[in-house]
């Protein structure tokens, strides 16, 4: 049985919810069950094949959204496995509360993507709201596994509450990228917006430029060689996270401890060309 | 059975279960790496009184580790989790950690762990980081030249200890070349190790003593020099010095394979080089439950 391809019948409507339209629905009660899916769209709840037409298509198993749409939120939100694909651009949370399997999305994604996220793979071509990688509403952790992996910029908080995982930004970031982050890794290609690691207790935060600012609470610890830095590029090359502006051998970095005003340990590296 | 005109007698090396584990240690430069393995692997020959048995493995190339610079497989055993766990906390915490520029990985993966950044992370002092790199989690604790990195945790295997051939030699000259080519050869096999010292035994032993509370003893059957006070000697005529080789491995197979590798390495000294045959310590099946036929080795 191949996949699944959706194509929106009214792309100019109001938002929707695309909550629980997953690939291991797919998988588990095949392409009815997916037909039968009621989605919320603005004020009403509609079955899913109103609001999409429904065509074989793709490597079996998947579910590919054709072509997107800012207005379709909730990509991929709490999906456990299999393989989704959007070959536009999608809403706000996308890949929220993931736990498994990958979700490509071949444009710009909204707001909170990767929030919450548990497990497995977002991958954005192109940018990413606020919030990538933060606490749901309501939540008081961000991300605590998986990686999420943006080529274009980002927005304002990423990482923000961060527990575990890899965020990647190839790109820039705004402002409070890491705030508050608990552990994990944020890697920044293009620079970022002030006060990165505000609050930070734990976690790295890889630059390849010093940050606009950081918050008070950080301490200068001086250049050194960190030797995970090789671990976790050959890692991220393989997956085609480390930011092409990088460097590609080397492990000096200058390191920024804090945010000691939060009795943290966390740090910003400043990765060195030399 | 004959081989070069060396008899290879009709007996069997007697080796007992362990539990063993690999670890990869690196560092800036060859000679640091061996500096640390040395250190790491000293005073672990016997479990009889080390706690553990230890010894290098292979070097590797810069492109077999994990940081991509000079390393070293080291393989450990001991005769109980408890025990390893507790001799490579020890000895990374002791000899590889403080060795300037080490790190140290897993050597191996599948099976259940003990703890090794895990049981070194406190020495960090809260100023220790763990860092997860794909499916492997390590900890970072800044040490004076820098930052120890430190993979988590590394499995421990059921391992074999205790595999082992004798060589009766002539003269001590000639044991001593069979013994070494031997120890060359060996050391060409994957997933096993030589613990004593150089990889060969002189003081090969037997199970208790005279004396109260020893738990070994020189084993008189081989000791030439008593051969005419020892009824129960076992070195014939012509035979001036014996040496024993004992062999650690990851399984069964690793034994056996370098058992072979030694003997062949010895056969291949030839009685025109003094060896006069090789045999191997057993204790009549009531040591370990595994069993290496000399000849079925050779076969």
């Amino acid at each position: 049985m191949s996949g699944v391809i959706l194509t929106t019948r009214d792309p100019s409507g109001p938002p929707i919810d695309m909550t629980g339209v997953l690939p291991e629905r797919l998988i588990e009660g095949g392409r009815e069950a997916l037909a039968r899916l009621m989605l919320v769209r603005g004020r009403g709840r509609h079955r899913l094949d109103a609001l999409f037409t429904l065509e074989d298509g793709g490597p079996p198993g998947t579910l590919i959204l054709r072509p997107g749409g800012a207005m379709l939120d909730g990509v991929g939100a709490g999906m456990t496995a299999g393989d989704l694909q959007v070959e536009g651009e999608c809403g706000a949370y996308a890949g929220s509360a993931m736990r498994g399997g990958t979700l490509t999305v071949a444009g710009s994604c909204g707001a909170f993507a990767a929030a919450g996220m548990v497990g497995g793979c977002l991958r954005v071509a192109g940018d990413a709201g606020d919030f990538l990688g933060a606490p749901l509403a309501g939540g008081t952790r961000g991300m605590s596994g998986g990686s999420a992996v943006v080529m274009g910029n980002a927005g304002d908080r990423v990482g923000e509450r961060m527990r575990r995982g890899l965020i990647a930004v190839h790109g820039r970031v705004g402002s409070l990228c890491g705030a508050r982050m608990i552990a994990g890794t944020i890697v920044v290609g293009a620079g970022c917006g002030p006060d990165a690691g505000q609050a930070m207790r734990r976690g790295s935060i890889l630059l390849s430029q010093a940050p606009d600012a950081v918050p008070s609470g950080f301490v200068d610890g001086g250049m050194n060689d960190w030797l995970f830095l090789d671990l976790m590029r050959k890692e991220l090359i393989d997956g085609g996270a480390w930011p092409s502006g990088f460097p590609t051998a080397g492990t000096r970095a200058r390191r920024l401890i804090g945010d000691r005003s939060a009795g943290g340990v966390g740090e910003v590296l400043i990765l060195s060309t030399a | 059975m004959r081989l070069n005109g060396v008899h290879i007698e009709d007996t069997f090396a007697e080796a007992f279960p362990m539990l063993g584990t690999r670890l990869v240690i690196t560092a800036d430069t060859p000679a640091w790496v061996q500096a640390a393995v040395v250190s790491m692997t000293g005073f672990a020959t016997s479990v009889i009184a080390c706690g553990c048995e230890a010894a290098l493995e292979r070097v590797l190339p810069s492109d077999e580790t994990p940081d991509s610079r000079p390393g070293a497989a080291v393989l450990l055993f001991a005769m109980s989790r408890a025990e390893l766990a507790k001799q490579v906390a020890r000895r990374v915490g002791q000899c590889v950690m403080t060795c300037p520029g080490t790190a140290c990985y897993a050597g191996l993966r599948n099976g259940p762990t003990i703890p090794l950044g895990n049981a070194l992370r406190y020495f960090g002092d809260g100023w220790q980081i763990a860092k997860r790199v794909g499916s492997r989690r390590y900890w970072r604790i800044p040490v004076m030249d820098g930052e120890f990195l430190c993979e988590a945790a590394t499995a421990a295997v059921d391992g074999v200890g205790g595999g082992n051939f004798i060589i009766l030699a002539a003269d001590r000259r000639a044991g001593l070349a069979a013994a070494q080519a031997a120890v060359l050869a060996i050391r060409e096999v994957p997933g096993a190790i030589l613990p004593f010292p150089g990889g060969v035994v002189r003081s090969g032993s037997k199970i208790g003593g005279k004396y109260k509370g020893m738990i070994a003893s020189t084993n008189t059957a081989f000791c030439p020099t008593l051969r005419a006070a020892v009824p129960a000697s076992l070195v014939p005529e012509g035979v001036e010095s014996i040496l024993e080789l004992v062999i650690d491995g990851v399984n069964e197979a690793a034994v056996g394979a370098a058992m072979r590798a030694g003997i062949t390495a010895v056969a291949g000294q030839g009685a025109t080089g003094g060896v006069v045959s090789v045999t191997a310590g057993n204790y009549g099946g009531k040591l370990g439950r595994y069993q290496f036929r000399l000849h079925e080795v050779m076969a």
